[in-house]
């Protein structure tokens, strides 16, 4: 991209060079002055950085983990509405369906979770230590009693409907089932920890809404697995569903919004195409289904609404970890930006 | 080293890289020391950062510019211009440093009527033989000098064929002892004179318009440089390759011995000329030479022509009358008694016609070029890989496979041993692997921590090693191998004692051997080098005491004194002391760290200033001290005179620092021992785009030898087809051929890809982006690189034409984790008349953007480019 | 800290550029290579640090001026080189990102992983501002500079300290080298070098790091970060939403159910 046609070069024309590159030197790069193919190397500037090198490592992840991001929240989600649901001694089928669905959950996320990591032999290192300081202790740690109480609140279930209403395998149940909604309060939330406290700017920039996004979608999910699994009755879920979606638009809206440099992989190439149909599939579309369905009753909507939403809070979970891959590559944004 | 042999008397660095530490201004030019001497390296740092300034001339701006205070590009080969511009600038702004020019140098010794200079007879010295290409010195001999003649009518150091007698150890033309001289400076036929007028042309503007170089910068430079010397302040000057490797290398050495001498640089702390040598040891493979020409401690080898077969008639040739040579005959016979021992005796002149004659030109060229012309049948080569390294590799390579036989002896196996089957003449079509008839053996040796000995490094320190691990399976130790050798080829001899063999037979090979291997102990053989008496092998303290009557034996005079006992090997010491560390290593001669330091004294004996003290006379002890060993006879007084014939170092005055020489003093002018001049003059490389400034029709050195034939054939002057000025480099990162570098993944990695360096103007004429490739071509061969365009190449001015150089590293082969083309394909085989050596720094060729495809066309792509209109 | 933490003061106005430490570091470490891929970027083909280079050799061209060379104050360094190395932080991200504890602190200063206790979990790597620290996908497990700790237990100073051929890498106690850094960058202001500058990110969340530097110019040219900021500085906001997600999804999940009883 030569500004100059090739030149035929004398004395005049050099000694013109050599002022155009004195005035170079003082002032910034010779931008105007001679700009051969290719050359000269691009002198230091902020904007420019380490010859685009980029300054930040890539998130290392592989695809495992935003399913597990997407299994985990679900299955979370899923644990609080069947205590919630038994709380208020509502549908014990829809009870044990979502038990089910959060005990499911907790036996995916483990394999998940640790056929991503170097060496997966040496998974339970993890358990070597608690520390709060590092959402991934915290993480695992959680998943660990998730896993536990979600698997011993079915167990208990299904003892019951074998032996009948016995008070004390009850007691056991309910106890096991908070402790699950429990765990499961933060299997939904923790995830948008581990990814917004880290030092990838798109990340850390949206450290403050991401858990409220990740809970959501999980709720959104949650909720339209369980309305897949035949429970379309329940107004409930229907509720549930509406607010989870409610809160998606307010989130993508937001996002969209933000022109920010640091937003880019949100609202561009691959990772923004997921993000972006991942927040329409989980927002806007399952929301005017499921009010269409409230007016119409019919619950084909409804049902699209829950395998919009699946879809939906699936795509966000991938788009929001290629998104961060995208934004590591960024290198003008550590060396341009001061952060918060 | 002839041009510091001749101009101070011994062939080596006059300094030590410790010492840089305390130069006021240090010159680096025609070397890259941060990239090719990085440890050394550090005391530039020091000085710089105690204020000294560093100036780097270099066409290229590398990263030893990158450190400098100054940078001067300049065009490659054009160095005696820029040094005879700041001798001019001493001479002309009074910068030279009068008193140690008068008492120190020969800038007063009148020279005889019939020299004719340069400047009289535009562009070569009188004496020069036309058809002969070569020059009788006898005109340049001192007024009143009677000359010396060889046999055969020439005088020594002189015949066609050799690299020359005497060329590192002062001139043996004639006997300079006796001649006339003025003090005052002001006769205009003494050696001052003569250099004012010889450099009178060499001026800034010539500097602009030849080297490139700003007149105004050049000025700042010469002023810098100059200022920075005298009584109070000393200036350095570190050379290497970037000046050997010319068609007139020696006489650019010359130049800045010529500059040193008039700022009163030599001897002196701080001071010197640093000979930057190249491979580790380089430096002990000239004191005890892998050189055809001379024997070890620089004695004569013996010329077939012009050389006597009467050791008496030899000795007296080479002996001068006066000086420390006039040593000469024990020397030479303690290094007979060393090689033949009892087989050496008076009667047998000592062995003398065991040793074989100098016949024709063995320099590796030489036998090179019969090689290449069917006339040899077999090669060793150890720790050399010419397949690349050599220039003009594609004729060095297909002249392999006209050797019957070849023996590779390396760590690795290099493209000279694998040449048969993966040689571009293979892919090329040029050779086929069913025709080479070259039977060749690949012989494993063992690296430097694998077996025990010396290095001999750039400053004469001989440092010695212990085998830190035992080689693996078959690998084996030059030792070794030489020993072995020896013994199955004297067991042949033994057999057939004809007169050839004589020698052989005759030869000492018992060495003390250990290890399942039986490894000869290298301890035995330094023992051996320095020096025993043979009467009952104890060891000699040093060369003092060598007697010319066969009752001692020395292997290298020079280093005699490194194991004055059995149990002592200095070479091994490690206990640092002082200012140079004395005690560390063992410096030749005698374990001086600065040569020449008498000169770091006034004529009386005090030193110049209280801030470049180094070495002065205790009145009170009568004798020299200081900080590092006199260079000097310790008790010769300050005023010592000497009597009317005294012989020797007697015949040397107390204020005569240079005691190799005959006169005592630094050379400004040398009488004879160089082929090519008692000055330096500028000529333009042997191939060149621009013409001679200074004389029109004397454009390349008069008595270079091209080797020019179809194979090595050269560009025209000025050739169209070939616009651009080539200059090939090395890289840190990188070790020479690459062998030891382009297998090593931690380096390779560092370095992946052969590479030129060109400016971004060039880059816009020839369209090229930067990382594309290019092909570069020569009249020898064409090969590709990438393009790595960068500011830090200027295009230059020369003449008001705007000259682009061309940089390229040349480290990469065929072989290794990393592999390019071979850029000494590009080279000509030359022969700078001295030492023999090859022009790799300046040359001419053409570049196009685009690739080569490595297969039959390459010639083809490379006959279009010689086939373009010149 | 306490006063025997050892640090790297990487003075690059000193530096010749020659990579001895970064091989030396590969040496002494026995590190695999990065490939052998021709970059173009000046004489720098390795690019950055990463799991398989613990120290790495930046090449920074600027435009020469005939006559000027990289040292005399009169303008910016043509041609100036760096040598990077892990910061070792005094708040090390990737030290609490690490789950297992792999992570840990030496006794003087050092940021080690652990290799026989790491998992491969590569939350480090998202955690270090410095781009620092990354996953070996062949080995599974994260790699950095050790600040060769097994040589500093022993004694010795660090490999890529050692090799180095002109000081330009000091090694030493922190508080002294502090203060030399300080006194060298007046020596240099003193020369006319008014661009000098050192680079230890104190007023950071990162709290100061135990690998000084002293450049010239912007350290942005050498991907340094003007504001590196530890993952530490997000939890609170990242917990606070998280809790305030939990606690909404309970309430909307009783309420809705309470709603629908009704
Ligand atoms: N890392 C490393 N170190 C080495 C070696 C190695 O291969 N790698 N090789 C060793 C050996 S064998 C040797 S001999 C030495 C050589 O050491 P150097 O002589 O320093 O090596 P080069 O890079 O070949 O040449 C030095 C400089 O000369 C410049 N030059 C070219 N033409 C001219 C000219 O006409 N005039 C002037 N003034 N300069 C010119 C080149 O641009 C280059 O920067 O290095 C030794 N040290
Ligand atoms: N174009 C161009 N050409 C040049 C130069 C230039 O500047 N430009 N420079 C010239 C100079 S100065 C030089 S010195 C030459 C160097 O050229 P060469 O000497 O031909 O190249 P090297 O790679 O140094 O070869 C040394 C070999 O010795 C092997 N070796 C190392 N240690 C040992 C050992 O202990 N024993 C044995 N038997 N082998 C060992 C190494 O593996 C290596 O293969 O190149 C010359 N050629
Ligand atoms: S390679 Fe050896 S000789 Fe060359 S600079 Fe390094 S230490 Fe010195
Ligand atoms: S620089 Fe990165 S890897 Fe090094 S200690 Fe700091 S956070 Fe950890
Ligand atoms: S990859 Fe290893 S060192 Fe890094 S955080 Fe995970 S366990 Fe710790
Ligand atoms: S301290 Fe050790 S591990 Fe770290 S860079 Fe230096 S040599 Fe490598
Ligand atoms: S070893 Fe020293 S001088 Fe060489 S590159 Fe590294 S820091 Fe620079
Ligand atoms: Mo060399």
């Amino acid at each position: 991209m030569s500004h100059l046609p090739t030149r035929v070069p004398d004395v005049e024309s050099e000694s013109r060079l050599a002022d155009i590159r004195r005035k170079a030197a003082q002032q910034e790069p010779m931008n105007g002055g001679v700009i051969p193919l290719g050359a000269p190397f691009p002198p230091p500037q902020v904007t420019k950085g380490y010859y685009e090198i980029p300054l930040l490592k890539e998130p290392q992840w592989t695809n495992e983990i935003p399913l597990y991001f997407f299994v985990g929240g679900a299955a979370g989600a899923a644990a609080v509405v069947a205590s919630a649901a038994s709380i208020m001694n509502g549908d014990p089928d829809l009870v044990r369906s979502a038990r089910w669905v959060a005990a499911l959950g907790g036996l995916l996320s483990p394999p998940l979770l640790i056929s991503d990591l170097g060496m997966p032999s040496r998974f339970l290192n993890m358990l070597r230590v608690f520390k709060v300081q590092s959402p991934m202790s915290v993480g695992a740690w959680t998943l660990m009693a998730f896993s536990t109480f979600s698997a011993a609140s079915v167990f208990t279930n299904l003892m019951r409907r074998k032996l009948g209403n016995s008070t004390p395998v009850a007691l056991i149940e309910n106890a096991a089932g908070m402790l699950a909604a429990a765990s499961g309060l933060v299997m939904a939330s923790y995830t948008g920890v581990l990814v917004g406290a880290t030092v990838i700017p798109v990340w850390n920039k949206h450290v403050g809404s991401l858990p409220m996004h990740f809970a959501a979608s999980g709720l959104n999910s949650a909720v339209s697995i369980l309305e897949l699994m035949n429970h379309d009755d329940s107004r409930a879920l229907n509720i549930l569903g509406l607010a989870a979606s409610g809160y998606e638009i307010a989130e993508g809206a937001l996002i969209e919004l933000d022109r920010d440099r640091t937003n880019r992989p949100l609202q561009h190439g691959r990772s923004g195409f997921f993000v972006r149909l991942g927040g329409l599939l989980s927002g806007p579309v399952p929301f005017t289904l499921r009010i269409a369905y409230a007016l119409t009753g019919n619950k084909k909507l409804r049902r699209a609404a829950a395998l919009s939403s699946l879809a939906g809070s699936l795509l966000t979970r991938f788009g929001w970890v290629e998104a961060g891959k995208a934004s590591a590559r960024d290198y003008q944004i550590p060396l341009s930006r001061a952060q918060s | 080293m002839p041009s510091l042999g001749t101009s101070f008397g011994r062939g080596g660095a006059t300094t030590a890289q410790q010492d840089l530490q305390f130069s006021d201004a240090i010159l680096i030019m025609g070397s890259s020391m941060a990239e090719n001497h990085p440890v050394g390296f550090q005391w530039v740092m020091e000085a710089r950062q105690k204020g000294a300034k560093v100036i780097h001339v270099d066409p290229r701006f590398n990263r030893t510019s990158a450190m400098a205070d100054h940078w001067l590009p300049l065009r490659a080969g054009t160095d005696i211009v820029f040094l005879g511009a700041l001798i001019n600038y001493a001479l002309t702004h009074g910068k030279y440093f009068r008193e140690y020019v008068v008492h120190y140098t020969n800038a007063g010794t009148l020279l005889r009527k019939d020299f004719k200079d340069t400047e009289d007879l535009d562009g070569i010295f009188s004496g020069f033989d036309a058809e002969g290409k070569c020059y009788s010195p006898e005109t340049w001999n001192y007024d009143g000098a009677p000359t010396t003649q060889s046999r055969n009518g020439k005088h020594p150091g002189h015949s066609d064929d050799t690299g020359g007698h005497g060329k590192d150890r002062g001139g043996e033309a004639g006997e300079i002892d006796q001649h006339k001289e003025d003090p005052t400076l002001q006769n205009p036929r003494c050696v001052f004179q003569v250099l004012k007028r010889h450099f009178s042309r060499y001026t800034a503007d010539l500097v602009e318009s030849s080297c490139g170089i700003p007149k105004a910068k050049f000025l700042e430079v010469a002023e810098t440089f100059t200022s920075a010397s005298g009584p109070e302040k000393t200036a350095a000057i570190c050379y290497a390759v970037g000046w050997t490797q010319h068609s007139n290398g020696a006489q650019i050495i010359r130049a800045a011995a010529i500059l040193q001498l008039l700022l009163g640089n030599i001897g002196r702390p701080g001071g010197g000329i640093l000979a930057l040598r190249g491979h580790a040891t380089i430096q002990g493979s000239t004191d005890i030479p892998t050189l055809y020409d001379i024997l070890p401690g620089y004695l004569p080898m013996p010329f077939f022509e012009d050389d006597s077969d009467k050791l008496s008639e030899y000795i007296e040739k080479h002996t001068p009358k006066t000086g420390w040579w006039a040593n000469f005959d024990k020397y030479v016979i303690s290094l007979l008694k060393a090689w033949y021992g009892d087989a050496a005796t008076k009667d047998n002149d000592f062995g003398f016609n065991f040793l074989p004659r100098v016949s024709g030109d063995h320099s590796h060229f030489g036998y090179w070029l019969d090689m290449a012309d069917g006339k040899m049948d077999g090669l060793f080569v150890m720790g050399q890989n010419p397949a690349v390294g050599a220039p003009n590799a594609r004729l060095e390579r297909k002249a392999l496979s006209k050797l019957k036989w070849l023996v590779v002896r390396d760590l690795v196996e290099t493209e000279t041993a694998s040449f048969w089957k993966d040689a571009p003449e293979i892919s090329r079509g040029e050779l086929r692997t069913e025709d080479i008839t070259t039977e060749i053996f690949f012989l494993p040796a063992a690296g430097h921590a694998e077996k025990a000995g010396s290095y001999t490094n750039t400053q004469r320190l001989v440092q010695f090693r212990e085998k830190a691990v035992d080689p693996q399976g078959d690998c084996r130790g030059e030792t070794w191998f030489m020993y072995h050798l020896g013994l199955r080829l004297k067991k042949r001899a033994a057999q057939i004692p004809s007169v050839r063999n004589a020698g052989l037979n005759a030869l000492t090979w018992q060495y003390e051997t250990e290890g399942p291997h039986d490894e000869p102990v290298a301890e035995d053989i330094l023992a051996e080098i320095n020096g025993f008496k043979t009467s009952n092998r104890e060891q000699i303290s040093g060369y003092k005491e060598l007697k010319n009557d066969g009752s001692t034996a020395c292997g290298c005079w020079i280093y005699s004194g490194v194991m004055p006992s059995r149990d002592q090997n200095k070479a091994l010491k490690r206990e640092p002391k002082g200012r140079y560390g004395h005690g560390w290593g063992y410096a030749w001669p005698s374990d001086r760290r600065i040569l020449y330091n008498r000169a770091s004294a006034r004529p009386d004996g005090e030193p110049w200033s209280e801030r470049k003290k180094l070495v002065w006379w205790d009145k009170d002890e009568k004798k020299w001290i200081g900080l590092d060993i006199p260079d000097f006879t310790e008790t010769k007084a300050p005023d010592y005179k000497p009597g009317r014939n005294a012989k020797g170092d007697d015949a040397l005055a107390g204020d005569k620092p240079f005691i190799m020489h005959q006169d005592g003093v630094g050379w400004i002018w040398v009488s004879s021992g160089l082929k090519d001049g008692p000055l330096p003059t500028h000529y333009e490389p042997l191939e060149s785009v621009s013409t001679n400034p200074l004389y029109p029709n004397r454009l390349i050195s008069p008595v270079a030898d091209k080797k020019e034939r179809s194979d090595n054939a050269y560009a025209f002057p000025n050739d169209q087809r070939f616009p651009y000025i080539l200059s090939t480099y090395r890289l840190t990162e990188h070790h020479t051929a690459g062998g030891m570098s382009r297998l090593l993944p931690h380096l390779a990695e560092l370095q992946p890809e052969l590479f030129a360096e060109i400016s971004p103007e060039l880059a816009v004429q020839l369209k090229v982006k930067h990382g594309r490739y290019v092909t570069i071509s020569t009249m020898r061969g064409v090969i590709e690189a990438r393009a790595l365009i960068t500011e830090r190449i200027k295009s230059l001015l020369i003449d008001g034409k705007t000259v682009h150089q061309v940089c390229v590293p040349y480290h990469f082969g065929y072989k290794g984790l990393v592999t390019g083309d071979t850029v000494n394909d590009l080279l000509a085989i030359s022969e700078e008349p001295n030492v023999r050596i090859m022009e790799t720094k300046a040359l001419v060729c053409n570049v196009r953007a685009g690739r080569i495809p490595h297969d039959k066309n390459d010639l083809k792509i490379w006959r279009q480019e010689l086939g373009r209109p010149a | 800290m306490s006063t025997d933490t050892t640090a790297f003061l990487t003075d690059s106005t000193l530096c010749i550029g020659c990579k001895a430490c970064e091989v030396a570091c590969k040496e002494w470490n026995q590190l695999p290579d990065d490939g052998f891929k021709w970059s173009g970027n000046s004489y720098d083909n390795t690019g950055a640090l990463g799991h398989s280079t613990w120290r790495h050799v930046k090449f920074v061209e600027g435009t020469p001026e005939a006559g000027i060379g990289g040292n005399s104050g009169e303008q910016l360094p043509a041609w100036s080189f760096s040598s990077d190395v892990c910061k070792h932080c005094e708040i090390a991200g990737c030290l609490d990102a690490c789950p297992t504890g792999a992570i840990v602190r030496m006794e003087f200063g050092a940021v080690y992983i652990q290799p026989d206790v790491c998992n491969g979990c590569s939350y480090c790597v998202v955690s270090c501002p410095f781009g620092v620290v990354q996953r070996n996908v062949d080995d599974g497990r994260a790699f950095k500079c050790t600040f060769c700790s097994d040589r500093q237990r022993a004694g010795l100073e660090p490999a890529c300290a050692k090799a180095c051929p002109t000081e330009s890498i000091k090694f030493g106690k922190l508080d002294e080298l502090t203060a030399e850094a300080e006194s060298r960058l007046q020596a240099l202001k003193a020369r006319g070098i008014h661009d000098a500058v050192i680079y230890n990110p104190t007023e950071t969340s990162v709290g100061g790091i135990h690998s000084l530097f002293l450049l010239r110019g912007d350290p942005s040219s050498f991907n340094l970060p003007p504001q590196p900021e530890a993952p530490v500085i997000y939890m609170k906001k990242g917990w606070t939403s998280a809790a305030i997600a939990a606690g909404s999804m309970l309430a909307l999940a009783l309420m809705s159910f309470m709603g629908a009883r009704r």
